[in-house]
């Protein structure tokens, strides 16, 4: 499978990631889109049909996740059937310094609740909660088209998400 | 226009029914104006004649193409080739009205046993038009599609017969909707792609991997031969939109890197050479026939554009280096029509590589591109609005340079011609204070002038002339006096004696 570490050397804006689940094969189509405000007119055209969106904000810095906020709006609004991962990066420069927090924990987590959303806090660097946010954006994929295709048929599946942010992320 | 006109001429004359050899039989419009024998004959006469010319066409091709690649291949070569594809695009529409016509007039004969008859006409037809050599080349590449895909589908035994049976309806089928609109055409075309996996997979137990290949090939069939009915039709505003983009980024020539944020340093000997192949790729898009070629010139521009960045900054790139990379790519090649193609491979890509994967991922960022494109403004090359326009009014450029930053080998012609737009505008600037001061000048001539009137206009008001009537008798001075009766009568003379 492929570590955050290894996303890097790829360094391509596109990875796609063939997990297994529950002895079916899935490939995940990884975007990564552009999350400059300059942009933001033509994001739709990204993640038009996207299945799951991982969103991700600086946990040091606490304006990074007001503009995560914008993402997640803009997602609700246009593309409702898509899943919405919030994913704090740079867990590693937390430590135990604990004054670099810019965001904190349970106010996101009252956050996801709210827009039924799933939270991971990950570090590009250690590899921390990386895999474990794709695994859970294959299995809910998994699991929801289950129940919407009756006859399902062997094969494979093609989900796809986007994630304006994430590489750009681990490269700082 | 030239239907209307071959529609006012309708007359049948009867000796125009009977078959163009003069046998005695009818003939058909379907046959050329033959009947069915001597149609037959013609028919393999000229097919003959023409496979013979193709392979003659075929082996000069060859050899001009190995010519071609011993000398270098430059990317003006490149262009050169695209723009000459885009009057290929000219002369084929021109061709397909002519056939348009034909075939309102064969579409009352035919029937439904001469349907592929009619097919095969259509391409001795195309054959005909006055640019021979283009036309044949494009018959030339449909027969090496079609003899590749027989080849390929030997390999796949039974569920192959089926590939191509259903390919040759599904060829039927849009010929018979060609005058559909185009929606309607693509909305067609997705079903094929659909049902023909779906059989494969679920009917003949195709494995994944062996369907996504034989989609592929079924693409390449049928979208080879459905190319020039579909690209950029008449019925669209396509071309016109088409013009529109390359009129925009013409107007946009002056946008450099440091504009867009472009993390590309073209200074660099490789990244440069990065860069040009990057334009290449884009520009050749127009030249493929089959939407996922297409796709595929994209996504290897894209590949360049990734090893530029990855030269200039030392570190993988991310969406946001890649995408305003690419917009200066587009907006430096200023690729052929760029929506057209965009469209077609809308319309007409095999739809699960259009929505995942790699392909589908540059497509979308292209699609972007050109979107950003469209609606770019002076706040989204954070420039101000006075210089943005500035720039669009071509009134002056972010890349004119001052004097005395010139290098001494810079051109004299380029030199001189600085000099004499900086003399231009100084004459435009002396020119437009002349009209102001003009201007000016006549304004206060006129507010002298009204001044002057106004000024008059008051005195008069203030001193009215009063004219009193000239035969007033004198004796009414006296009239005034009201209590003339009260005064004491006047004096009279008296005579005094003396």
């Amino acid at each position: 499978s492929i570590s955050s570490v290894s996303l890097q050397t790829i360094g391509a804006a596109f990875v796609a990631k063939v997990m297994s689940v529950r002895s079916r094969t899935v490939t995940l189509g990884i975007w990564d889109t552009a999350g400059s405000e300059r942009y933001e007119a033509m994001s739709r055209i990204y993640y038009r049909g996207a299945r799951a969106a991982i969103v991700c904000y600086d946990l040091t810095d606490s304006s990074s996740f007001q503009r995560a906020k914008f993402w997640v709006n803009e997602l609700q609004n246009f593309e409702e059937s898509c899943r919405i991962y919030l994913c704090g990066t740079k867990s590693d420069l937390l430590g135990e310094d604990k004054k670099k927090r810019g965001v904190d924990f349970h106010d996101v987590q009252d956050y996801a609740d709210e827009i039924k959303a799933e939270l991971f806090e990950t570090s590009s660097k250690t590899g921390q909660s990386v895999d474990e946010l794709f695994q859970k954006v294959a299995e809910d994929y998994v699991h929801l088209t289950a129940f919407q295709v009756m006859t399902e048929d062997e094969g494979v599946n093609l989900g796809r998400e986007t994630s304006p942010y994430f590489y750009s992320c681990c490269h700082h | 226009m030239s239907l209307k006109s071959e529609r006012r001429g309708i007359h049948v004359d009867q000796s125009e029914l009977l078959c163009k050899k003069g046998c005695g039989y009818y003939g058909n419009p379907a046959w050329q104006g033959f009947c069915s024998k001597c149609w037959r004959e013609e028919y393999h006469k000229a097919r003959q004649k023409q496979i013979q010319e193709d392979w003659e066409l075929a082996e000069r091709l060859q050899r001009e193409e190995e010519e071609a690649y011993a000398s270098s291949h430059s990317t003006q070569g490149a262009q050169s080739l695209t723009f000459s594809k885009f009057e290929e695009k000219k002369t084929n529409e021109k061709t397909r009205k002519v056939i348009t016509v034909k075939k309102f007039f064969s579409a009352s004969s035919r029937t439904g046993t001469k349907k592929v008859l009619t097919g095969k006409l259509r391409e001795i037809q195309d054959v005909r038009t006055p640019s021979p050599s283009i036309n044949r080349q494009v018959s030339i590449e449909t027969d090496r599609a079609s003899k590749e895909f027989i080849e390929f589908l030997k390999t796949y035994q039974k569920p192959g017969q089926d590939i191509y049976k259903q390919c040759k309806i599904f060829l039927e089928a849009m010929h018979q909707k060609r005058e559909l609109s185009i929606e309607e055409q693509s909305e067609c075309a997705q079903d094929f792609y659909q049902n023909v996996a779906e059989k494969l997979q679920i009917r003949w137990k195709v494995s994944p991997e062996k369907v996504e290949k034989a989609m592929d090939h079924i693409e390449k069939y049928v979208m080879t031969r459905l190319y020039k009915y579909v690209f950029c039709p008449e019925t669209t505003e396509d071309e016109k939109k088409d013009l529109v983009v390359q009129k925009r980024i013409r107007a946009l020539h002056w946008v450099t890197p440091q504009m867009l944020c472009v993390p590309v340093n073209e200074e660099i000997p490789e990244v440069s050479e990065m860069v040009v192949k990057a334009i290449t790729g884009i520009i050749e898009m127009d030249s493929k026939r089959v939407p996922r070629d297409k796709l595929a010139c994209i996504t290897q521009c894209s590949k360049h554009i990734f090893n530029a960045i990855k030269i200039t900054k030392n570190e993988p790139a991310s969406a946001d280096d890649f995408l305003p990379t690419f917009i200066y790519i587009v907006l430096k090649g200023n690729p052929p029509r760029l929506q057209s193609n965009i469209q077609y491979i809308t319309r007409f890509c095999n739809p699960s590589r259009l929505m995942t994967g790699e392909d589908g991922y540059y497509f979308t960022n292209l699609c972007c591109a050109v979107a950003f494109i469209e609606k770019l403004d002076a706040q989204s090359l954070n420039l101000s609005q006075e210089d943005f326009d500035r720039y669009m009014s071509g009134q002056t450029s972010p890349r004119k340079q001052e004097p005395e930053n010139w290098s001494p080998d810079m051109c004299l012609g380029v030199k001189q011609m600085y000099k004499n737009l900086d003399l231009l505008s100084q004459l435009n600037e002396r020119q437009e204070r002349i009209v102001s001061e003009a201007k000016k000048l006549e304004k206060d001539l006129i507010d002298w002038t009204d001044g002057i009137a106004k000024e008059v206009q008051d005195i008069v008001e203030k001193y009215p002339l009063e004219i009193k009537p000239k035969n007033q008798p004198l004796a009414a001075i006296d009239s005034e006096n009201v209590e003339n009766d009260k005064l004491p009568p006047p004096l009279q003379p008296q005579v005094y004696a003396g």
